[in-house]
Formats: structure tokens, sequence, C-alpha cells
């Protein structure tokens, strides 16, 4: 069993890059399905009837497909529709439009929830479009929805596992080659599961510094 | 793609859902378990269990699945697609239902545990008869929700090679050189369940918040 | 004669079929404090919200310090820009506060003149320590709006509005979330202001306040104004029989401590 984790440490830099790719997909594609949850979320409490209904059709629709049929979809679908992505593009444009769904709703909640007083004082006090919702819109809705937001953060780089089967150099990726180069299964996939572990658990520290914030001000 | 690749398809469907039932159904009292051993801090084990936990919320499935399914053989123990399938989904589902339950055990009025154990109830029919029935009624959108996450990625489980919905249609779509229909029939498989769940998690939690309005 | 500071004139504004100012003018001279008196829903807050154009008016002007809010000369709507440094010119005090509740007390104070008016930040703190010192509350500089007593947070409301050394402050009944025993408080903040010759445009059902602190009185009924008079005058002789009927509900209200 030693003997199968030394194997597993002389492979490190594949087992670390997988890493350092997980990491990447789940970070960009959080921080891309955030912004195009601030997009949506308008919109779904727009006035306009078609508007907010096509895009709460979006989102429920979204939440009730698999993460990996949608992956699928993206990379062996859309070719036949003459749209021919690579995994990395397919992988990065699936997980974002997908978690997307999710952030739009997570935001809903966290600003209908929000007190409107003080965002009519931020305009009474001469703020406007950007600098009211940078500075009186933005922090409060943050601190709210951080730690749902952490959740799905956590969800986004789980999902990103999924793209092993379109071979997508990810850490279970990686950590399947080192099992079926040196037959090590179970020291490469345990070593794969405390790598996940970890990162989730910066998330979920990062998560509670947030709530420590949140928690001062409420 | 024809009749017969929908036929197949479907086939795979009655799979994902006996799977996925199964799986639920061993989670969910196993999911109690942890909880309750957790819940009564059980010295050691409360932590293991703590440890557990915390571990498979950060494993993904697919991960799980490919450890389980290579790794138990290489230490003697003999397992199938299907058994590791369903071994990966317990495994995974009662880490999520444990902390459903534990929530509602935390929250349960201690006052009322004492008065049962003042009325000379024994614990385990304290346990029964008082606090299981809150509890799971206080657990149900949370373990619902559990549920239709389950579901979500059950389209793994075709990975090691059961044949699922999800494997079927990747079979067509590679037979067929024509992808998209046939996982477009499996989405349209999969949304329906889901959005069953998920609109059965919204019924009860308005009709509890109804009921607590009334109270 | 005295500056003019607000000049109102002619406002009306309506919500769908329903009309809630129809035609409203009056002006307020340097160093007045108009309180508005009407009953529940009469318009008042809207009245308020059109002055610094948080609601846009249906017609009429408002000229502050003689410029127009809202257009710009040829009838164009001003762009927010505009709007919002005419806005940095009216302080306003909120009933449920509206302190942003992400920022300490003091940075609540400096946040609009140092992101809005873009003044130097040194400057602007001495001057927000010295509001809180008057208002009485350097001891809570650092700590969060949740923190606070309601009586507090409406003080540190009306010191964030002087922060913006604003040349009129509104107020929408700025005592009528809090417990009856932290209203004074309040009051005595705002009492002090109307003495040293703040201009400010007062929305309350402090009846007390209004007799002994206001420089006018206007009597707001269905969105019309139905009496513009001194306090005294307001009081002891009202014009109307409406007039007349509210002194004497409120007077009452008041007698039973009730609000
Ligand atoms: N945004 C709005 N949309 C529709 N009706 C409104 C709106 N704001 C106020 N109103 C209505 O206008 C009337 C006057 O309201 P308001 O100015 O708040 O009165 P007051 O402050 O004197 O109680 C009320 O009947 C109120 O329901
Ligand atoms: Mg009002």
């Amino acid at each position: 069993m030693i003997h199968d984790f030394g194997i597993v440490w002389s492979e490190r830099g594949l087992l670390l890059s997988g890493l350092g790719n997980t990491t990447i997909l789940s970070v960009l594609s959080a921080a891309a399905a955030l912004l195009l949850g601030f997009v949506l979320t308008p919109a779904l409490m727009a006035k306009q009837r078609w508007l907010s209904r096509a895009v709460r059709g979006f989102v429920d629709g979204m939440r009730c497909v698999p993460f990996l049929l949608f992956a699928y979809i993206v990379y062996y679908g859309l070719p036949s529709l003459g749209v021919r992505l690579d995994n990395w593009t397919s992988g990065l444009v699936a997980l974002t439009i997908y978690n997307a769904a999710y952030m739009a709703e997570i935001l809903r909640g966290a600003w209908s929830a929000q007190p409107r007083e003080p965002i009519e004082a931020g305009i009474a006090f001469g703020f406007s479009s950007v600098a009211l919702f940078r500075r009186i819109v933005l922090p409060p809705l943050l601190l709210a929805a951080g730690p749902v937001i952490g959740n799905q953060m956590i969800q986004i780089v789980k999902d990103s596992a999924f793209l092993t089967i379109i071979a997508l150099p990810e850490l279970t990726h990686a950590a399947s080659s080192i099992q079926s180069r040196h037959y090590v299964p179970f020291a490469a996939f345990i070593t794969a599961v405390l790598l996940y572990w970890g990162l989730c658990l910066v998330i979920e520290a990062g998560v509670s510094s947030i709530d420590r914030l949140a928690a001062a001000r409420r | 793609m024809n009749a017969g690749d929908v036929l197949a398809i479907l086939q795979g469907a009655v799979v994902t859902i006996t799977l996925s039932l199964t799986g639920i159904l061993i989670g969910l009292p196993i999911g109690l378990g942890l909880a309750v051993l957790r819940w009564a801090d059980v010295p050691v084990v409360a932590r293991i269990v703590a440890i557990y936990v915390s571990i498979l919320r950060a494993t993904p499935l697919v991960t799980l699945l490919l450890l389980l399914f290579f790794a138990l053989p290489n230490v003697g123990i003999a397992i199938g697609p299907i058994s590791a399938a369903i071994l990966a989904l317990v495994m995974n589902t009662a880490a999520f239902n444990c902390e459903v339950w534990r929530a509602s055990l935390m929250n349960f009025p201690k006052d009322q545990y004492e008065a049962a154990q003042s009325v000379g109830m024994s614990a385990p029919l304290r346990f029964r008869r008082i606090v299981l029935p809150q509890i799971a009624r206080d657990s149900l959108p949370g373990l619902v929700n559990e549920m239709s996450l389950l579901i979500k990625v059950t389209p793994v489980l075709a990975v090691v090679g059961v044949v699922d919905i999800t494997r079927a249609a990747v079979r067509i779509g590679a037979e067929t050189y024509d992808p998209l229909p046939p996982f477009l029939v499996a989405v349209a498989l999969y949304a329906p369940i889901v959005f069953v769940l998920v609109s059965l998690q919204r019924w009860i939690e308005r009709r509890q918040i109804k009921a607590e309005a009334l109270a | 004669m005295a500056k003019r500071v607000l000049d109102v004139a002619g406002v009306s504004k309506r919500f769908g079929a329903l009309e809630v100012l129809s035609d409203i003018s009056f002006q307020v001279e340097k160093g007045e404090t108009v309180c508005v008196l009407g009953p529940s829903g009469s318009g008042k807050s809207t009245l308020l919200r059109c002055i610094n154009w948080l609601e846009r008016p249906d017609a009429g002007q408002i000229y502050l310090n003689g410029t127009e809010i809202g257009v710009n000369g040829g009838g164009i709507v001003m762009s927010d820009r505009e709007l919002s440094r005419i806005r940095t010119r009216i302080g306003m005090v909120f009933q449920h506060f509206a302190l942003w509740p992400h920022l300490t007390v003091l940075q609540n104070l400096m946040e609009a003149p140092v992101q809005v008016q873009k003044r130097p930040k040194a400057e602007v703190r001495d001057e927000a320590l010295a509001l809180l010192a008057k208002v009485g509350l350097s001891d809570k500089r650092d700590v969060f709006p949740a923190k606070l007593s309601g009586g507090q947070k409406q003080r540190v409301g009306i010191a964030r509005a002087l922060a913006m050394r604003p040349d009129l402050l509104l107020f929408d009944e700025p005592t009528s979330a809090l417990d009856p025993e932290l209203v004074g408080e309040v009051l005595v903040v705002m009492r002090e202001l109307a003495r040293e010759g703040m201009t400010m445009v007062v929305v309350t059902h402090e009846m007390g306040f209004a007799r002994d602190a206001a420089t006018r009185i206007l009597f707001l009924d269905r969105g019309r104004v139905v009496e513009m008079a001194s306090p005294e005058g307001f009081f002891s002789n009202p014009a109307t029989e409406r007039a007349r009927q509210f002194i004497q509900r409120y007077a009452g209200r008041a007698a039973n401590g009730g609000r």
C-alpha cells in the first residue's frame, strides 16, 4: 500500500496539474456564472412578462437537467448543429451556463430579501448607476448570498469532475490516468478524494469568513 | 434513431429509476443513523462520522464510483458495476441526509424530550414515539431536495458500465452518428422526474409554512 | 428679504388613476422649518420624494436656490448624473432610517461626501466626527447600524444627511418608527438644527414639535394644500374644518400617549 502511494507520489506532477485544472475550471466558471447570474436576476424580476417567463423557464429547466447530460449535449450534441467546441471550451461553457441558472436563483432570493430603503437612500444621496450598484446594492447582497454562493462553488468543483468523460484533464481524469498506467486504484483515487476535500475546506473557510463579516452587520 | 432505440433508452430508464430508489431507500435510514450518532455525541464515533460526512460532501460521485469500482476488487472484494453504483449512491446520499436529519435533531425542543423522560419512557421508545415523527416532518423538504440531487447525478453510473439511460443514449449516439436526439430523449426522461421532486419539495414547504402560520 | 431655498410651483403627481398630489405650491426661505402635517395617505411622502425627484412629478416645477430640478432649459429631463449632483444639495432623513447596513456609523457618514461629492477624505472625516459628537454618538463611530437602538439609528441618519452639507433637509416621519421613549432624543437634535437655522421640511405627527419648532405649518389633505399658516395660527385658530378635526384627533392621541 505504501508502495502504491509512492507511485502516486512519483506522478505528482500529473495530479497537481489535474488539481490546477480543476481549480481553474471551477474558479473561472463560478466567476462567469455569477456574472451571468447578475444579468439573469434582473430579467427574472422584470416587469415585462415575456422576459421574466423566458428566463424563469431557462432557470427552472436547467435545474431539472442532470449536469452530465448537459455537458454531453454541449460536447457531442452541438456539433450536429454545426457548433464544434474543443473539450476545454465545452467544459467551461457547460459549467458556466448550467450554474448561471443556480446563481440567478440564489441572487434573486437574496435580492428580494434586501430592504429597499437603503438603496433609495443611496439614490437620494446622489449615487447613480454603477456607483449605486457597486457601493450600495452589491456589498449587502454578497454578504447575504455569500454562504449559498459558497455552497454552489462546492457544487461546481464536484460538477467539474464529470468533465472527465469528455477527456478534460482535471483531477479525476488525472487519477484515472495514474490508475490505468500503474494499476494503483486505491492510492490514486483516495489521493484525488483528499485533494477535493482540501479544495472544499478552502471554500468553506472562505464562506465562514464572509459569514463572520455578515454576522457583525446583522 | 428509431423506435427500438427509444425502447432501449426506456429500458435504461428502468435501471436508472431502480438504482435511484434503492440508493434513496438505503441511504435514508443510514443517514438517520449517522445523524443520531453525531447528535448523541458518542465519543470518537461522532468525530469519525463528522469527518466522513465532510469528505463525502466534497467528493464528486464519479471519483467515488471509480474508487469503489477499481479499488475494492484490488483488496479482494468482488464488485460489479451495479453493486458499485448502489454503494456509491448510498455512501453519497447518506452523508447529505445525515446533515438534513441532524439539523432537525438540533432544532428539536429539549423540553419535549425531557417531558417524555419524566413519564418514564425508555430511550428507544422516546426516540421512536416522540422524536422521530417530528423530525421526519421537519426533515422532509430537505430529504426530498436531496433525492432530486441524487437523481441528477445518476448519469455518472454509466461510467463504470451500468446500462442506464445515459449509457443507452451514448451507445445509440455512437451507432447513429447523431448523438443529439438520444441525449434529448434522455433529458426528456430526467427533467419531469426532477421537476416533480422539486415541485413536491416546494409544495411541502409551503404547506408547512401555512400550518405554522395557523398554529 | 431672506434667500429662497425651495420653490415648489404647481406640482402634481398621480399613480395610475389616483391623483396623489394636485397643484401643490409653496416656498421655503433660508433658515425656515416647515412642518408638513396631514392624515396618512394624504401624499406627504410623495411630496418629499418629488422634491428630490425620487418620484418624477407629472406637472409643475421645483426650484432649489433658483435652479430648476429635474429638467434642463428646454424641458429636457436631466441625466442621472445631473440629477444626482442636485440631490447632493438636499439631505434626506427616512422613516425607517435606511442606513447602509454594510458600513459602520462613521463610514455611513463619509460614504456619500467622499464617493459622490469627491471631497477630501481627511476633511470629511473630521467633519463626520464633529457631527457624531453633535448627535451624541461619538462612542458608536465604529459600530454597525444593526447594533444601534432606533433612536441612535435615526440620529446617525440625521448626521449622515448633514455630512453632505445640504442646503435643505427633508424629514419623512423621522420618529414614527421609534418606541415612544426614544422619540425625545431625536427631537432634541432636530430642535437644535432648527434653532441653528438649518432649512428643513419636516413631515411629522409630533404636534408638540410642529407647534414650537416650526416657522410655518403646511397642512395637506388628499393631495392638496388645505392650509398654510404660522404654528400659532394653525393650532389655535385653524381656518378649515378638516384641519380642526385633524388637530383634535392628534391632540387626543398624543394625550393618550398613543401614536
Ligand atoms: N409608488 C406608488 N404606487 C402607487 N401608489 C402609491 C405609490 N406611492 C404612494 N402611493 C399612494 O399614494 C397615496 C399617498 O401616499 P403617501 O405619499 O405615502 O402618503 P403619506 O406619506 O401622506 O401617508 C397613498 O394612497 C398611497 O397608497
Ligand atoms: Mg408617508
